[in-house]
């Protein structure tokens, strides 16, 4: 039934269950997404509008002009400038750190190898609360309580189980005659992990980028629990303190709620394969 | 190799191993965070949270979320993922875009469904719609209905996820399979419990440890959508955590709770796993 006049020879029947089941998987999906087109719909009508009619009215005008307010009169740039400080250095330290663990132990074979690898996959098992008591005290000590450096060390450190995960096992699926060969010709272990392996590793690496994108950049907890004052918020803080300030006004907060969606809905729906590969990877072969 | 292993290892051990490590400590002392010299006080913290009602309270609405939480999204996305397993084009489309809740963040899909259960919200509006005036409420202010509210509106996101790995695992297993079992009489049911369902166990395990470990420490979610209440109704362990570390500001008896919340992991993990062996060693 390869064939391009297959369809033709199909009953007229079938044609019509399978365009009728077209349509239902369409309202299905939109039904399913409801609670993203609204927010999206919502940020563009105004306020006046919405309270009068309500959120969930599916009309009315549409405006700009939420997005300008909460560019303007709220500190969503600055929001969105501390996200990305703290979100990009965490995504590259994770995933180099757990690029050089995994490479170490999969082609290096030091002793007690076993043993690290245990012992850093284990992290993926503690909750953040556990970790936060004991860190609160550190970074204060420190003098770091109220700056981004708490979410960029502790999301470099927790991401390092799942980075050495995933790379450990892409390096063990790469043959040791390969590394041998570069060996033999005299190149030394730095050379071999940057032009021979990393290359090679690049599938592994998109994903764990994508994977860790995501993650870092919707997280809350860590900046709620490491930040105070209003300069050094990122934005998913800053949606809840735009939430309390503007409380009836729905179009501003449907704004901020898409500025902030924006970067990790944008960075999964182009790298959706990768994404996908990482959270198969980082666990099946667990 | 030095090279390779040193600086990753030293960040991991800083800011993972050795706080696990002291709050393994902290939690046999009275440490808080308003300074004074930290005691010995045993396993006092221990006891002391068993017998507080709010604590016991905390572990059971998180051990129901648990539960819960591995039987419903996982069953809701392997049966979405079974339906849209077709391969046309139109479907792949469709797909990609019913993925999308799983990339935005917890406060976002907070706020939404805040204002689906607002009043005047969606959920009332459609049961408004379909005559069942009768059941419209303050979702969110109501005791009895905020847990499972929440809840519902993780679920929306998890479904998603659960649904994706299911997808990813039907797609790797061969149409011939199925096809045989059909040709050998059974119906699409027979030919789902007893062919495709074993050979997804591995995902299966998968998800449910995903799933879990998201159950067990979701904080983002139900802190934007009630921040634990009406009153401390939906406290889960780590809301509770948060509330007895950064308002109560006792860093021994939080460190206690939290360590009570990462054994609950591990018993959960550990249980998926060997089930997960069991059965992959059946086939």
């Amino acid at each position: 039934m390869t064939s391009k006049a297959a369809p033709l020879l199909r009953p007229p029947g079938k044609r019509v269950r399978r365009r009728l089941g077209r349509v239902a998987l369409l309202v299905f999906v939109i039904i399913y997404l409801i609670p993203i087109l609204g927010v999206a719909l919502t940020s563009f009508k105004t306020n006046a509008e919405i309270a009068a009619r309500g959120i969930w009215a599916p009309t009315g005008a549409l405006t700009v002009d939420n997005y300008l307010s909460v560019w303007r009169e709220t500190n969503t740039p600055r929001y969105l400038l501390n996200s990305l400080l703290s979100t990009v250095p965490a995504v590259a330290i994770s995933i180099t750190g757990g690029s050089f663990i995994g490479y170490a132990l999969s082609k290096l074979r030091p002793r007690g190898g076993t043993v690290i690898f245990i012992t850093v996959i284990a992290g993926l098992f503690v909750p953040p609360q556990v970790l936060l008591v004991p860190l609160f005290t550190l970074f204060r000590d420190l003098g770091m309580i109220d700056t981004l450096w708490p979410i960029i060390l502790v999301h470099s450190a927790v991401g390092l189980s799942i980075c050495t995960l995933v790379m450990r096992n892409f390096f063990d699926q790469i043959p040791d005659s390969l590394r041998d060969a570069a060996a033999v010709d005299g190149a030394n272990d730095g050379f071999i992990f940057l032009r021979v392996m990393l290359p090679l590793a690049r599938p592994a690496l998109a994903a764990l980028a994508t994977l860790q994108f995501v993650f870092i950049w919707n997280d809350f907890l860590y900046p709620l629990v490491f930040t105070q004052s209003d300069g050094v918020r990122t934005v998913m803080l800053g949606l809840l303190a735009v939430q309390g300030q503007f409380t009836v006004a729905y179009g501003t907060q449907g704004a901020l709620a898409v500025l902030a969606s924006a970067p990790t809905v944008l960075v999964f729906l182009i790298f959706q394969k990768f994404f996908v590969r990482g959270l198969l990877a980082g666990s099946v072969k667990g | 190799m030095g090279i390779f292993l040193a600086p990753p290892l030293v960040l991991f051990a800083l800011v993972v191993a050795y706080p696990t490590a002291a709050a393994l400590r902290l939690s046999f002392t009275d440490a808080n965070l308003l300074g004074g010299a930290a005691n010995w006080v045993g396993w006092d913290n221990f006891i002391d949270a068993f017998g507080d009602k709010n604590v016991r309270h905390s572990i059971r609405i998180t051990l129901i979320w648990t539960v819960a939480g591995a039987i419903i999204p996982p069953a809701i996305g392997l049966a979405l993922a079974n339906f849209l397993r077709s391969a046309s084009r139109f479907s792949t489309v469709m797909k990609s875009a019913l993925f999308a809740p799983i990339a935005v963040s917890l406060v976002v899909v907070g706020q939404v469904w805040i204002w689906i259960y607002q009043p005047g919200g969606l959920a009332n509006a459609v049961l408004g719609g379909v005559r069942l005036e009768g059941l419209q409420q303050a979702w969110l202010a109501n005791r009895s209905t905020a847990l499972w509210a929440v809840f519902a509106a993780w679920s929306w996101q998890q479904i998603v996820l659960a649904m994706i790995l299911y997808l990813a695992g039907l797609s790797s297993i061969p149409d011939e399979l199925a096809e045989a079992a059909r040709v050998d009489g059974g119906n699409r049911w027979q030919v789902f419990r007893k062919v495709t369902f074993p050979m997804l166990a591995p995902v299966t395990t998968v998800v449910l440890s995903l799933v879990s470990i998201n159950s067990l420490r979701n904080f983002d979610l139900v802190f934007a959508m009630t921040e634990g209440g009406p009153v401390r109704e939906t406290e889960t362990l780590p809301l509770l955590v948060f509330r007895v570390l950064l308002r109560e500001l006792q860093q021994g008896e939080a460190s206690a709770i939290a360590l009570i919340l990462f054994l609950i992991t591990l018993l959960v993990i550990g249980m998926f796993t060997w089930w997960g062996r069991r059965k992959s060693s059946d086939l």
